[in-house]
């Protein structure tokens, strides 16, 4: 099966995207995630304010068999949630990289990006 | 079908109470205002046929062990002999208050203190608490006394060692009894990666939970070196009785370096499992835990002289005063001629995991299912679970690829990877061998990578017979020519149940969590 | 054996199969240290009339419970059931099924949850009902850890008379998490004459509310309380409310529910229940059935299985279990609870119960049983042979007596009555004073008896 993978976008290793808009970068899961989860049924909202370390949970969601963390891909603040998954959780199978997106953090250090994924290398990552 | 709310009818009635002879004491005289409902409460009104025929018509959409094969793998759907319920509802047993006095209740206590006596033999452990109602409510009862055992040695320790392959029970009790988790790997041939367990145990770990056989149904053919490794820095290991019934009257827990131990009776032991409980997590320990087990414990006092017991009065004992009162009873006699077994409490007890004893009415089908075992047969139990098992596999591997390609203890864990080219997931077979009449084998556990993905855990147990066997494996090879052929047939499984697949996303999305009407 | 149907022949045609010689050769990775030498040291085995003979012996060394009447409660309440009870017990399809974890093969006792779910939420007056946890005990130490979990504080202010094994076990549960448990009103109604309580046996306002702060995370009550007082659960929610804390009523006695205000109603935020009154007998004190109750925004907190209603794939209505996320085979260590086996079996007795006897019958039974409670204290303190309190409570009720209590316990005994719970062997300060539990097993005549035997003794 093929999962689509955005260009332009930071990949991690627990299937977490992040895109990047100047100093802050906006996080979502990828379709191969939310495939993999099946029918998302719950998006915990995550604290805006909270500092948190790369790796680190920012919330969880959750489908009906599994929960899943979603982490930071970099260090940072969370400076926004996108409350409109949160009570419509679908749209994570929907459009993953679109109305599904999650959060936004403030980036501590922009070097973390280097450690992610760039889309070929996920796309690498995930093929099976 | 209908809700027993759907069935009501204003006025009808399904009980029947005696004359009510207080008519001169008024309601409102009793309670008071800020207390007593203005409004009865808005339960269903029907007749008593009403109730039957709902109940009857529930049951046909059920499937017990009594329906047919269970073979969920890791539960031990074991056949429940009939005469233990009987035994189970005894008169004097199913009426017996639990705060009577001790001497009323001889024959109860004598039944606690003699299946305690076998569960000893039979784990080779030295004291057994009866009180945890469920294989879970053990772990957290013996994690929290590996918890104390630290504690008193005046050394704390926060971290518990756990095999990926565990039960989820196992982290979780490991977490409500405080402890951080470390996961140890499972090498390739299924069993915990030694040299993994010896970098991560340390001495701030207080030790390792182990289930052997473990969930994959191999032994932990290390575990005397696993043993080692944990004691050789203090530590405790502790044995997740669920899979117990392989080993019956094979191997002790006890003589393979356990110090703690949990039985599931509700498996090994043919305790049914009502429909998802009442069960018992009887829990034994070594020696050098004894006092830390749960109370009470029940005691057995010979020439009159009660030891160890707290106080002839059967008083119970704050935390405080455990100490000092069980060294003052411990010569005292007790008032009555004829007591012979009494409650007594462990002095650094880390105290009751529940209201009352146990589950009594399982501990009665438990200790009949021993008795009518007996020595003879305790290892036959094990033998046949084992032989079971592996015949399944055996027969069954050429379709279904065994996560490891090697004997079995009670079950095998098989696998639906290969059916994935067809678009066939293992749930689909699941489903589709309900439409045989089998109950599904347990799906997706154990799952760890790269080994035990799309798994189907099959346990026979010794109840079963190779004719039944060798049904279920006709319909296991049917499926999966089906799958290759007609996989529409296993995508759209089951067919013939009282309800077809269930929307389960449509249930948490959009929550009924009870009738509103 | 008779459990073990495969023959010797049977076993040798399998073994084949296997592609083993003996069974020997499938367990070779047993090392030889680590196993049994000959057999278990366990008795011989029994034929099926021996075993009956051995533990019918057994249970005749019980006094004979059934042919008494109980005066006794104190957490475990000997109510009637009826026989159609028994009957739904006996189903095979309920008592030998797993977990429903396949809900296909398991819409008995999905709805059967669902159903309790709907009858305790009415009861209790709450959104939701996880309806089996092990005990009342371990339910309500689980709702003290999901107070904690949902206002992150570490303390909690417990009335002293809540039932003595539910603080104990709520210790017990939370003894690794830090909590610090503050009692209440008890020992301060004993000892000291400042009684800010309206009535004695209820937990005292003004120490309560002197007790909570802004570490607190719930205030825990019993109502009925462990001397059956009823405890006013309005002005305590008031007053745990005020100071910003939650507040976790217990229900031993669900009886009292037939008559009593809904704790929903009252302001709990989460009850902790009992429901051994619904249909389960003593059995020496288990199996029983815990629930929790609570409102809907705390949900995601919750331990242990529920049921949800959705539909098949045909449309037709169907229930599953739900919100599975928060269970331990999922979240494995961030779990809400370990708990797996709950008391689901007793689900059925729970369901046929409260269905048998419905909205009046309930009512009825819990009249009766506060009715012929007041009834029995009245009388017994006319004897001049107890000192009554006045306290509103509900079926069970507190006496202090100068009388010889070993004395008229056995001859409460010997006249077909289990005599009431000494006090002291929970509290050893109330040395003289017995807890009586009236419910409808007790005819007026039994109740006249015992107050002619308490008369007659000195």
């Amino acid at each position: 099966m093929e999962y689509k993978i955005i260009e332009g976008l930071y990949y991690t290793k627990g299937d977490e995207w992040i895109k990047i808009e100047g100093d802050t970068g906006m996080v979502g899961i990828t379709d191969y995630a939310q495939d993999k989860l099946g029918d998302v049924v719950y998006v915990e909202e995550a604290l805006v304010g909270k500092k948190i370390k790369k790796d680190e949970a920012a919330l969880t969601v959750e489908s009906v068999k599994a929960a899943s963390d979603i982490n930071a891909p970099v260090s940072g603040e969370i400076t926004g949630v996108n409350k409109g998954a949160v009570s419509d959780s679908t749209l994570l199978n929907k459009d993953p990289y679109g109305k599904g997106w999650l959060f936004k953090i403030k980036i501590d250090n922009p070097d973390e990006l280097k450690e992610l994924m760039d889309a070929k290398a996920y796309s690498e990552y995930r093929k099976e | 079908m209908k809700l027993i709310y759907e069935k009501s009818v204003k006025g009808r009635v399904g009980y029947s109470l005696a004359k009510d002879n207080f008519g001169e004491i008024r309601l409102e005289e009793c309670i008071p205002s800020y207390a007593l409902s203005k409004e009865k409460k808005a339960l269903p009104e029907v007749s008593e046929v009403d109730v039957v025929r709902h109940f009857t018509a529930l049951a046909k959409m059920n499937y017990g062990i009594d329906t047919g094969f269970y073979p969920l793998g890791s539960c031990t759907m074991k056949y429940n002999p009939k005469i233990n319920e009987r035994l189970a509802s005894l008169d004097r047993f199913v009426y017996a208050h639990p705060l009577s006095d001790e001497r009323n209740v001889q024959g109860s206590l004598e039944i606690m203190y003699d299946l305690e006596q076998l569960l000893k033999e039979i784990t080779g452990m030295d004291r057994l608490t009866l009180s945890p109602a469920a294989g879970a409510h053990g772990e957290l009862t013996g994690t929290l006394i590996m918890r104390k055992y630290f504690e008193d040695l005046g050394r704390p320790r926060h971290k518990m060692i756990i095999p990926d392959s565990a039960h989820g029970t196992n982290p979780a009790s490991s977490a409500m009894a405080g402890f951080n988790i470390v996961e140890v790997k499972s090498n390739e041939n299924g069993t915990v990666d030694i040299e993994d367990l010896r970098r991560l145990m340390d001495e701030d770990t207080a030790g390792m939970m182990l289930t052997n056989p473990n969930t994959a149904g191999i032994f932990e053919e290390n575990v005397v070196e696993i043993a080692r490794i944990i004691h050789e820095k203090g530590g405790l290991l502790y044995y997740d009785g669920a899979n117990l019934n392989a080993l019956l009257g094979i191997v002790r827990p006890g003589d393979a370096g356990f110090d703690i131990v949990h039985l599931n009776l509700h498996k090994t032991f043919s305790t049914p499992h009502g429909a998802g409980g009442p069960g018992v997590g009887a829990v034994g320990v070594k020696k050098h835990l004894e006092e830390f087990l749960p109370g009470p414990l029940v005691g057995k006092c010979s020439n009159n002289l009660l030891k160890k017991s707290v106080d002839h009065k059967g008083l119970e004992p704050t935390p405080e005063k455990r100490d000092s009162q069980k060294n003052e009873s411990a010569e005292k006699e007790h008032d009555s001629q004829n007591s012979k077994y009494a409650f007594e409490y462990p002095t650094k007890s880390i105290g009751r995991v529940r209201a009352f004893y146990g589950n009594f009415s399982v501990l009665v089908k438990a200790y009949a299912w021993i008795l009518s075992i007996g020595r003879e047969q305790a290892r036959e139990v094990a033998e046949m679970s084992i032989i079971n098992a592996n015949y399944v596999m055996a027969r069954l591997k050429k379709y279904y690829r065994p996560a490891y390609d090697r004997f079995c203890m009670h079950e095998c864990v098989l696998t639906g990877r290969d059916y994935k080219g067809y678009g066939i997931k293992t749930l689909d077979i699941a489903k589709r061998l309900m439409d045989y009449g089998f109950h599904p084998p347990t799906i997706y556990f154990p799952h760890f990578e790269p080994y035990a993905q799309e798994t189907i855990m099959i346990e026979p147990t010794e109840s079963e017979s190779k004719e039944t066997l060798d049904e279920f494996i006709e319909a296991m090879i049917k499926i999966a020519e089906e799958a290759k052929k007609n996989p529409g047939l296993l995508k759209d499984a089951p067919h013939a149940t009282a309800v077809r697949r269930c929307n389960e996303a449509k249930a948490a999305l959009e929550p009924i969590l009870k009738y509103t009407k | 054996m008779r459990y073990i149907p495969n023959t010797e022949e049977q076993k040798k045609e399998m073994l084949e199969a296997i592609g083993v010689g003996a069974f020997e050769d499938i367990i070779k990775s047993i090392p030889e240290k680590v196993r049994v030498k000959g057999e278990l040291n366990i008795p011989p085995a029994l034929s099926e009339s021996e075993l009956f003979e051995k533990i019918f012996g057994t249970s005749k060394k019980n006094i004979d419970f059934l042919s008494m009447k109980p005066l006794i409660g104190g957490g475990a309440y000997r109510h009637y059931v009826p026989e159609v009870v028994k009957t739904v017990l006996s189903y095979p399809e309920f008592y030998t099924a797993y977990t429903p974890y396949q809900p296909e093969l398991s819409q008995g006792t999905l709805q059967t949850m669902f159903e309790v779910q709907t009858h305790l939420a009415r009861l209790t007056g709450m959104d939701v009902v996880i309806p089996s946890m092990y005990d009342g005990a371990s339910a309500a130490a689980e709702t003290v850890l999901m107070a904690m979990r949902l206002t992150h504080k570490n303390k909690v202010v417990i009335s002293s008379l809540v039932h003595p094994h539910y603080i104990e076990t709520i210790r017990t549960y939370t003894e690794p998490h830090g909590l610090e448990i503050v009692e209440v009103a008890f020992e301060n109604m004993l000892y000291s004459s400042a009684i800010h309580a309206p009535f004695q046996w209820i937990t005292d306002f003004t120490e309560l509310e002197k007790a909570i702060d802004d570490k607190t995370a719930a205030v825990i009550i019993q109502s009925p309380n462990f001397f059956g007082g009823i405890e006013d659960i309005e002005r305590i929610s008031q007053i745990a409310h005020t100071k910003g804390t939650m507040l976790i009523q217990v229900v031993v006695e669900s009886m009292s529910l037939g008559i009593l205000k809904s704790p929903g109603k009252l302001g709990a935020d989460i009850v902790a229940g009992e429901s051994q009154s619904f249909g389960m007998d003593l059995n020496f004190g288990g199996p029983y059935n815990g629930y929790i109750a609570t409102k809907q925004s705390f949900i995601r907190q919750l331990p242990g299985r529920i049921a949800g209603e959705t539909v098949d794939r045909d449309g037709k209505r169907a229930f599953v279990m739900t919100m599975r996320a928060r269970e331990q085979d999922i979240r494995r260590e961030k779990a809400t609870s370990n708990i797996c086996s709950n008391h689901a079996l007793n689900l059925f007795a729970i369901d046929a119960y409260l269905s048998l006897l419905g909205a009046n019958g309930l009512y009825e039974v819990a009249s009766l049983n506060a009715r012929a409670s007041h009834y029995l204290m009245k009388q017994l303190v006319k004897t001049g042979k107890f000192e009554g309190y006045a306290y509103p409570f509900f079926n069970e009720f507190i006496l202090k007596t100068s009388m010889d209590i070993e004395s008229l316990s056995d001859k409460l005994v010997q006249n077909g009555f289990i005599p009431p719970l000494r006090v002291n062997k929970f509290m050893p300060a109330l040395e003289r004073h017995l807890l009586f539990t009236v419910t409808e097993v007790l005819s007026k005549q039994d109740l006249d008896r015992v107050v002619e035997i308490a008369a007659g003794e000195r």
